[in-house]
């Protein structure tokens, strides 16, 4: 069709505008843009065992992603998925070091426990929304801070999360590690190895589209971020919907915590300060260059967990490796502005058009 | 008005050639001639999106053609913005103000004024404009505080101060009571004309065409489709020439009065205020009659008992438009009730509790006080979605605010209020949904590509046919009609007209909530006055008294 190969020309032209002004970033900067690209191709898939990596970081990513479809999609502004994350996180540690019994069955209470914990955290901002009318975008993002210092206290104190003086060596802030039989199996697969917690996530994909696009409860989720007035009028409850809505997204970014930690591939089984490392946030973005939609979000995860994973092969061209959150900063803005370009022109028009027909009488 | 000056006049104030705009796929207008003349009013008349805004947005510089010359006083002219327009001297008064309502009325017309603000200046030159041309108000008056005819004052006198020379007039009486459009021609017609300004009408109510103007231009898709003086003209005439099709003018309301009337209106050179209503009174039917009185005594579809509803209060709607302004009581121990198959026209000048009143029967806000009852059964408000579970369907005033979800599709708007129907154990059955979605696509004859395709991607004629299509499917004890045919062309007036009243012969109950009396003539069996947010006035059809019924719309005691 017409208008998809329009979409496609904007997204080339964005895409290659991005990649360029990266480009001439690294070279301005003295380094070269061959070699960095190079590097990151070798650290997120080329080189032996990097895409099992690179898949691994996407899984927590896309897990906050979907958390994020499911909020935004009900109209809620949720952007505290970094401490929701690190407070699942918290709780699964705890549970994973602290709870008896065969690993198996700890593995499913630890996870249960970091959605618990996720979804305590955006509960608090729920009840302050639904309670007091105070606005989530703001309530979210500042408990990501006291999240932070939350669980900085718990690290420090023994009674807590405080790994046991002999087993951390000099460190203050670090918990116990998870005991080999309390952690998500790997499979190993043409040389990668795999956290199993990617089933759960693409498991969580086809299940939150299809709630999505097929039930009742989706649709009238998908009324209340649309519009509000219409959803009160035929009886979709803000206070259910939308209070369900932030505590599932912040059960998500909770689950994604405990899959980061019971999964390999982060902090080596055991909880520190800035544990989530910036997970919470990518997801957002995940969402937001996926526009909300749990499919495309799986394609975004994989492009971010890649620039992250890839990232780590900088070193050795000599370019500063956070130029990778400017590539990906750059990308976001790539993504995001073809959609817009399309709203601009055809919905636009279109609405326009309708509101001028409604009062050309 | 002399017949003799026609087109080949003097040279018109202002003439457009060959105008064509195109939309994307959509043509506005398609090299439309148009010349106005000083002294004279000119009508521009069509459905919607016949291109009539569009053209007048040319003139005033808002949308700039795509081929075409624009010509004032005989020398061409580039209109490319508003400013432009403003030195030409062309003003326009539109249909949606663009007034301040915190600000005085002084402040309003002196907004926009560059340099040092001289307030007793400004307030001077609205006494002048005022006593000139009638149009008397109070300059240190909150804009807030005015009714509705008042604020067109303002914008009116906001345009006259810049002494224009070209006046266009878009859809004037939309918001009126008709004592005040009457007003508003009278003025029109004495001063403005008698000064040689040149004044465009857009329209689409036919009577006010053929009674305040000298000439009628008539637009269709884009096109023209007639011109002619209004001496040539008659309502039949002028609705099939908008249309492309013969219209049945029975069900038409606003030309409905006209037929009958038009003698006495066309000959004399400006009528009293009420005649037009004895026009209207006279010839209409009973279209109540035997239906509701036959019936068994039930009891009543909708009834609602001293529903109170105070500003600020109760309303779960914290950040919604419902609200007219702080201090004002909505409602005030509202009391009525509607029988099944019954209609009640609810009258009244608009900002009297209409929009509160739809918002208590749409689960919107909850009343502070006071009772409702569907059915015989008490309605709990407090329940998000009582109403419309209780079957109280509601096609409200602005279907964007509460009738529809524009991001959605059309068979899911057409499924809004019970997904249930198309669902098994909460999993929708979207073959079933879309099926169910073409039946009624195919019953309402809404235009659109499918039951798929996004809903605003619909014409606002076809975007409200959806609410009336989900609405009258969803079986509904009651019908809440907030203003159901505002804006919309003579042949969609006629098919809600119509559906409307099948669905009254089908025993649902309802409410007409309409600021034009005509339509609450031709539609309801009894007509209630609504004012300052409670009911003080009631009678049936065959004993209206329209004088009276106007009285008590401006709150008057009769």
């Amino acid at each position: 069709m017409k208008a998809e190969a329009e979409v496609g020309v904007y997204y080339l032209v964005s895409i290659a505008a991005a990649l360029l002004l990266s480009a001439a970033l690294v070279e301005a900067t003295g380094g070269s843009w061959a070699d960095v690209v190079g590097a990151l191709l070798n650290g997120s898939v080329l080189k032996p065992g990097r895409i099992g990596l690179t898949i691994g970081v996407a899984v927590p990513m896309l897990i906050v992603a979907l958390g994020t479809v499911i909020s935004t999609r009900a109209g809620l502004v949720n952007i505290g998925q970094e401490g929701q994350l690190l407070v699942g996180a918290a709780a699964a540690t705890y549970v994973g070091v602290e709870l008896g019994g065969p690993g198996p069955l700890v593995v499913v209470a630890l996870i249960l426990a970091g959605v618990a914990g996720g979804a305590l955290w955006a509960g608090v901002a729920a009840v302050l929304r639904y309670w007091r009318g105070v606005p989530e975008v703001l309530t979210t993002l500042l408990m990501v801070t006291i999240a932070t210092q939350l669980v900085g206290y718990g690290l420090k104190n023994q009674r807590f999360l405080l790994a046991p003086a002999d087993g951390r060596a000099n460190r203050q802030q670090i918990s116990e590690q998870l005991a080999e039989d309390r952690r998500l199996g790997r499979l190993v697969l043409l040389g990668n190895e795999l956290p199993v917690s990617v089933f759960l996530a693409v498991a969580l994909v086809a299940l939150l589209s299809l709630v999505m696009a097929r039930t009742v409860f989706g649709f009238r989720l998908r009324m209340l971020g649309s519009n509000a007035r219409t959803a009160r009028r035929v009886g979709v409850s803000e206070v259910r919907y939308g209070g369900a809505a932030l505590v599932a997204s912040g059960a998500m970014a909770g689950l994604a915590g405990a899959v980061m930690l019971a999964g390999g591939n982060f902090g080596n089984y055991t909880l520190v300060p800035g544990f989530s490392s910036g997970i919470g946030w990518t997801g957002l973005l995940v969402a937001l260059v996926a526009r909300q939609r749990a499919v495309s979000a799986v394609g975004v995860a994989l492009v971010f967990a890649a620039l992250r994973t890839g990232s780590g092969f900088l070193a050795a061209t000599g370019v500063e490796r956070r130029i990778t959150n400017v590539v990906e900063a750059l990308l976001v803005l790539a993504l995001l502005i073809p959609p817009a370009l399309v709203f601009l022109r055809h919905r636009r028009r279109a609405m326009g058009l309708s509101a001028e027909q409604l009062r050309d009488g | 008005m002399s017949p003799g000056r026609g087109e080949q006049g003097p040279t018109p104030a202002a003439r457009l050639h060959g105008i064509s705009k195109r939309f994307g796929p959509v043509v506005a207008c398609d090299d439309v001639e148009l010349s106005l003349h000083g002294g004279r009013i000119h009508g521009i008349l069509g459905e919607n999106g016949a291109g009539k805004s569009t053209l007048m947005k040319i003139l005033i510089g808002l949308v700039v053609p795509d081929s075409g010359t624009i010509e004032v006083d005989g020398e061409r002219h580039q209109v490319a913005d508003p400013l432009d327009a403003a030195r030409l001297g062309i003003a326009m008064v539109h249909q949606h103000f663009s007034l301040v309502e915190a600000l005085t009325v002084w402040e309003n017309v002196a907004l926009g004024d560059a340099g040092r603000l001289n307030a007793a200046a400004v307030r001077d030159r609205i006494g002048d404009i005022a006593t000139h041309y009638g149009l008397g108000i109070e300059p240190d008056a909150v804009v807030g505080d005015l009714p509705v005819g008042m604020r067109q004052r303002v914008e009116i006198i906001k345009c006259l101060r810049r002494d224009p020379h070209i006046l266009i007039f878009d859809e004037p009486t939309s918001v009126l009571t008709p004592a005040e459009s009457e007003q508003l021609f009278g003025s029109l017609r004495d001063v403005i004309v008698g000064e040689g300004r040149a004044v465009a009408l857009v329209s689409h109510k036919l009577d006010e065409i053929l009674h305040a103007t000298d000439e009628v231009t008539i637009m269709r898709q884009g096109r023209v489709t007639a011109r002619m003086p209004i001496e040539a003209a008659d309502a039949q005439s002028l609705a099939t020439a908008m249309v492309g099709r013969p219209v049945s003018l029975r069900s038409e309301r606003v030309a409905f009065r006209l037929v009958d009337a038009s003698p006495g209106l066309i000959d004399g050179d400006r009528p009293e205020p009420s005649e037009p209503s004895r026009g209207l009174h006279a010839p209409t039917v009973d279209p109540a009659g035997d239906s509701s009185l036959a019936a068994a005594p039930t009891s009543p579809a909708l009834q609602l008992l001293e529903v109170t509803v105070r500003p600020g209060s109760g309303s779960r709607s914290g950040a919604s438009g419902s609200a007219n302004g702080p201090g004002r009581s909505l409602l005030d121990g509202l009391s009525l009730e509607v029988g099944p198959g019954e209609v009640l026209g609810l009258a009244g000048v608009e900002g009297n509790g209409q929009r509160p009143l739809v918002e208590v029967l749409s689960s919107l806000i909850v009343p502070d006080r006071g009772e409702i009852r569907v059915d015989g059964r008490r309605i709990d408000p407090t329940t998000p979605g009582a109403l419309t579970r209780a079957r109280v369907g509601v096609i409200p005033e602005d279907r964007h605010d509460s009738g529809l979800v524009l991001d959605m599709t059309v068979a899911e708007n057409l499924f809004l209020i019970d997904m249930d129907r198309v669902s098994d154990r909460g999993l929708i059955d979207t073959r079933q949904l879309r099926d169910r979605a073409a039946e009624l696509i195919a019953e309402f004859d809404i235009a659109c590509d499918g039951p798929d395709a996004a809903l605003w991607s619909l014409s606002g004629g076809n975007q409200q046919r959806v609410v009336l299509a989900r609405e009258l499917s969803h079986h509904p004890v009651v019908l809440v009609a907030a203003q159901p045919t505002r804006g919309l062309d003579v042949g969609a007036i006629e098919y809600t007209t119509e559906r409307l009243r099948a669905a009254a012969e089908d025993g649902v109950g309802i409410l007409l909530i309409s600021s034009e009396l005509e339509e609450i003539l031709d539609l309801a069996q009894r007509v209630a006055v609504l004012r300052q947010g409670r009911i003080i006035g009631e009678m049936d059809r065959v004993e209206v008294d329209i004088e009276r019924l106007g009285l008590m719309m401006g709150g008057r005691s009769a």
